[in-house]
């Protein structure tokens, strides 16, 4: 028997005039077809005509990178739906929340895989920048790429936190005070920071109208910019990371002293690990099918899982935000509890100087770290220090979530939480 | 592996079958994702005053009266026993028509128009609508603006 | 394809093609099946079959199933319980089981003005049972249970004088005779020991208000309120007061309910305009005018509202003037009049009355029984504090206090009570300061009656 069915249509289309003005190659049969599917496609040219074996490995990158940029496309569509309906004033947003529950078709659905897409995109990014510094991929020279990343994390989280207000429910409202609060805290320009923010002094109509505006445009604007730097930048710097062949002894040669004419074209740029012409070709395999294919099936479970999600546990949504009641204990977005912990130890230290050593830490770390080995290797005993600072930081920084989580209460209070909690005498 | 020998294509005929099905699962969630995007986009509530109104107890109306309802923008008629409810609404671009003597009079363009409604002069292009009045049951008139009769459909009581 | 590493993932893609493809036809179908639909049907196949004729017959085929909604943009409302409640205006449907029952006594209130949870309170905007009626988590407004319903009346209407509501009246008249103003306020008049009042009723639940008035100390730790003995009856008058008072700031349309015309705002009225001036009422008053003590019985209310507007054009030669009365307010003073035929209302005008009555007035009017007790007769405990561990009774103020000491402490009041055992917490109850609620003239009054209230003739011979 010939071709599956849709193999045997799209055939029949692709060679017909539209569809030879549309596909302007057919479906591949060829290895040079295959070659050209990629490049001479506006969508898929970011990626290499042939990539390293070692780069569709499932189990050295876990497509973590793949899944967070997934899921940033799923929280694009989803929200766009959404901004057909949500009105941000404090007097309607809230009851928009209400109609996309109870009278809008998909509307829950659609709210559901924003809010949970939102959330797994924070803890993938995070994922991804764990995957990336355990396997050494920050060093040169990918450098810069690693700096885009942890824009791109910051970006993430910026995304996250502006999003978090727009319900305008009590949780949205009081996670935001404490969060602008705790900006509030930097030194110098911390006041200022937050009467940016705010657009005032407290959180209110111009808090929600900022927010929105960078919501919606702003940070997705710089955030999409950003992905596409980042994802140029994997290519140009010779794809994913691998560990060095023994082969592998060419040196860094300047642009000008390659060996051939042709700056670009169905070969790659020469550099270190990077697939080299003339090399052995078994090394590598075309993109056309076997990235693709990965790379569908991938996109198919994120679906999946976001799906899944959004269908059988719905989005929190609490009472209207309430500006005389806060609820105690008033706590941020998961992601940012760990620093909210240590806040409630020190506003100075763990609100300000911490969030910032690390940040720092993260940006310059590339810089720092100049020892070549070890990259394209997960947990590589040549950078055991750098592994085991990292996952110091790491556990930390866990811990003082899951406590900020589950072990704090009322008045930001010692609890046990499977034992029942005291009765609170609440002031009138 | 499969017993089956692969085919010219290199696909197994265990390995056609998973493809189809997978294709036509994926292109069946394609499209009603599709579906329900666009489903997701139509509004099943609207945010504007109720085409059906109630316009009081028809013994609020005089017979012989026309009333102007000014929320609504329809006039009123009563006759006997019979009531009719005309558009306010000046067919050419949407001002509000007045009383002049037994038919109505635009202000903004000079549209004059018969009691029944119809163009006697005037840029309006077509003629006063006339809404459904019917009976609630609460003995009120209830008028539907979404539906537009003719013009000879009186409610009779 | 070379090799098989695609081949080996079709299975793969077989399998999450099908769990997306049924994902999104499991949402989807969630999404389409609401209860509220099967309601609609059930109400159209009933009005088909109820159809006398073709022509019905057809309108309710005819009828659409979809969300229906009452929007109230003053109210910031929108209220979707006639997405189920499809016969509500229906008399024909009354005795139905719900959602299809009809509702009674909405003339005055016609739905498309008020909606639905203004009154019956619940969540609006929801399409679903159990969440419109409210008793869900992140919702603060449950349905009322329908015993307490009145308590809506009260957040438009006066709750004093409203003969529709007579669990109300019943309410607010137990609010003023327990004394409950003695430590709480409640539109800006009362003492300040316990909380405010003014939107009790929409912070707390029925059964959390009726546990308060039986045992407060079990529902707010360290509360110094003493258990109160209400008769089963009452208790429920007087939680529905408190649901009524809700704080609600209704705007224009709704705002003006309040001026609706009352006989007790028609007193009000009567004792500001001066009519006593002209008019006697129980013997009291002037002789110019006729005694208005039967005037209910000789006039209508039609006779009366027109001899308010234009007193000449009823009774010619009369020498009232026109006061030039808005219809509410002559509808007001018409009830009031009425109610005396009705009722025999004591009335009660200050000008005429002496200055220890007025002090029984004014002890009423700021619930200093809630403390002292009914005419002072004390009573109510406050525990560890030296005077028996209870307030004090004002049985013998007078032999205690000269007038200005006593009318000095009523206006600082006092804030440090003298415990019995200094180990055991400090008693609850104190005394406010009442010089920035009570106004100089009622002090007045008051240390007059106070001071009355030692029976005539004991000479404790000290």
């Amino acid at each position: 028997m010939s071709a599956p069915l849709p193999r045997r249509i799209w055939s029949w289309f692709a060679q017909t005039r539209v569809g030879r003005s549309v596909f302007r190659v057919g479906p591949p049969q060829s290895n040079l077809e295959r070659s050209q599917a990629m490049v001479s496609s506006f969508l898929l040219h970011v990626q290499p005509a042939k990539v390293s074996r070692h780069a569709l490995r499932a189990s050295y990158s876990l497509g973590l990178g793949l899944i967070s940029l997934y899921l940033f496309f799923i929280l694009i569509v989803t929200g766009v739906l959404l901004m057909f309906y949500y009105v941000p004033s404090t007097l309607q947003a809230y009851d928009r929340m209400k109609d996309l529950q109870f009278v809008i078709s998909a509307g829950l659905v659609v709210r559901n895989m924003h809010r949970w897409a939102a959330h797994l995109m924070v803890l993938f990014v995070m994922m991804h920048l764990c995957r990336v510094f355990y396997t050494g991929a920050y060093k040169q020279p990918r450098e810069f790429n690693w700096v885009l990343g942890v824009g791109l994390f910051l970006m993430t989280l910026g995304l996250s936190f502006t999003g978090y207000l727009l319900p305008w429910d009590q949780l949205a409202f009081w996670a935001i005070t404490v969060g602008t609060n705790i900006a509030g805290y930097a030194p110098v320009i911390g006041p200022k920071l937050k009467f940016l923010l705010l657009g005032g002094n407290e959180v209110g109509q111009e808090a929600l109208t900022r927010f929105y505006a960078l919501h919606v445009i702003v940070l997705p604007a710089l955030a999409g910019l950003m992905v596409a730097v980042h994802l140029w930048r994997v290519r140009k710097d010779g794809g994913l990371s691998r560990p060095d062949l023994p082969e592998d002894s060419v040196q860094s040669l300047p642009l000008s002293q390659l060996p051939t004419n042709k700056s670009y074209g169905l070969m790659e740029l020469a550099r270190g690990t990077t697939p080299q012409v003339g090399r052995d070709p078994d090394d590598e395999i075309f993109s056309w099918p076997h990235l693709i294919f990965r790379e569908l099936l991938l996109f198919m479970l994120v679906v999946a899982v976001v799906l899944f999600l959004a269908i059988f546990w719905n989005a929190p949504l609490e009472e209207l935000a309430n500006t005389v009641h806060p609820p105690n204990p008033a706590k941020a977005p998961w992601y940012f509890l760990g620093l909210q912990e240590l806040v409630s130890y020190s506003a100075f230290w763990g609100g300000v100087v911490v969030p910032a050593l690390l940040v720092t830490a993260l940006v310059l770390l590339p810089y720092i770290d100049r020892k070549r080995q070890g990259v394209g290797r997960w947990f590589a005993r040549e950078r055991a220090v750098a592994n085991t600072i990292f996952s110091v930081c790491l556990v930390t920084a866990i811990a003082l979530t899951v406590i900020g989580t589950v072990f704090r209460g009322p008045n930001w209070s010692w609890v046990v939480p499977w034992q029942t909690p005291p009765a609170i005498t609440e002031g009138h | 592996m499969n017993r089956s020998p692969p085919n010219a294509n290199g696909v197994s005929r265990r390995g056609f079958f998973q493809l189809s099905i997978g294709w036509l699962a994926a292109s069946f969630a394609a499209a009603a994702t599709a579906v329900a995007t666009v489903r997701f986009l139509v509004p099943n509530v609207v945010f504007e005053p109720d085409q059906r109104f109630k316009a009081g107890a028809p013994d609020d109306y005089p017979d012989g009266s026309v009333t102007f309802l000014e929320d609504e923008r329809v006039f009123v008629v009563r006759r006997g026993n019979s009531f009719r409810c005309v558009s306010a609404v000046c067919t050419h671009l949407g001002c509000t028509v007045n009383r002049a003597g037994q038919g109505y009079h635009c202000p903004c363009h000079g549209s004059a128009f018969s009691e029944e409604g119809r163009v006697e002069s005037g840029p309006a292009p077509r003629p006063l609508a006339w809404f459904l009045v019917t009976l609630s049951k609460d003995n009120r008139l209830l008028v539907d603006k979404g539906q537009i009769v003719g013009a000879d459909k009186y409610l009779v009581l | 394809m070379s090799d098989g590493s695609v081949r080996s993932f079709y299975g793969w893609f077989t399998t999450l093609g099908l769990l997306v493809g049924v994902l999104v036809g499991l949402g989807y179908y969630r999404d389409e099946y609401r209860p509220w639909k099967d309601y609609q049907r059930r109400f159209i196949r009933e009005e088909i079959r109820r159809a006398t004729t073709p022509d019905q017959r057809v309108l309710a085929q005819n009828t659409a199933v979809q969300v229906r909604q009452i929007l109230l943009p003053d109210l910031n409302r929108v209220d979707r319980c006639t997405t189920c409640h499809l016969a509500v205006e229906d008399p024909s449907y009354g005795g139905y089981p719900q959602p299809l029952a009809y509702h009674p006594l909405h003339d005055q209130h016609p739905f498309d003005k008020f909606g639905c949870t203004v009154c019956h309170r619940g969540q609006g905007r929801a399409t679903t049972a159990a969440d419109a009626h409210g008793a869900v988590a992140h919702w603060d407004e449950p349905m009322l249970p329908l015993k307490y319903i009145q308590a809506s009346c009260g957040q438009c209407h006066d709750a004093s004088d409203n003969p529709a509501a007579p669990e109300l009246e019943r309410g607010e008249q137990l609010f003023e005779t327990t004394g409950c103003r003695g430590c709480h306020r409640l539109g800006g008049v009362g003492g300040n020991i316990g909380p405010e009042l003014d939107r009790v009723g929409a912070r707390r639940s029925p059964d959390w208000l009726r546990q308060h008035f039986l045992a407060p100390a079990a529902v707010t730790p360290g509360s110094g309120m003493p258990p109160q003995k209400f008769a089963e009856a009452d208790i429920e008058a007087i939680v529905l007061f408190m649901l009524s008072q809700t704080g609600a700031n209704l705007p224009g349309f709704y705002a003006s309910m309040k001026v609706i015309p009352s006989a007790s705002e028609g007193q009000r009225l009567f004792q500001q305009k001066g009519c006593i001036g002209c008019h006697s009422v129980g013997g009291q008053g002037g002789k110019v005018g006729p005694a208005l003590d039967d005037v209910g019985l000789r006039r209508t209310p039609e006779w009366m509202m027109q001899h308010f507007r234009d007193p000449q054009t009823v009774s010619p030669g009369s020498v009232m003037p026109r006061f030039g009365f808005t219809e509410a307010e002559a509808r007001a003073l018409t009830d009031f009049l009425l109610r005396l035929r009705d009722q025999k209302l004591a009335l009660s005008i200050p000008a005429l009355m002496g200055p220890v009555d007025r002090g029984r007035e004014i002890y009423r009017k700021y619930g200093c029984s809630g403390c002292h007790g009914p005419e002072g007769k004390g009573g109510v405990p406050n525990p560890n504090a030296k005077t028996a561990e209870q307030v004090p009774g004002l049985t013998y103020v007078a032999d205690g206090y000269t007038k200005p000491e006593l009318k000095k402490l009523i206006l600082r009041g006092q804030r440090e009570i003298v415990p019995l055992d200094p180990r055991r917490p400090a008693p609850p109850l104190y005394m406010p300061a009442w010089g920035s609620t009570i106004k100089d003239a009622e002090i007045d009054d008051l240390v007059a009656y106070l001071f009355s209230l030692k029976p005539k003739g004991e000479d404790l011979g000290f």
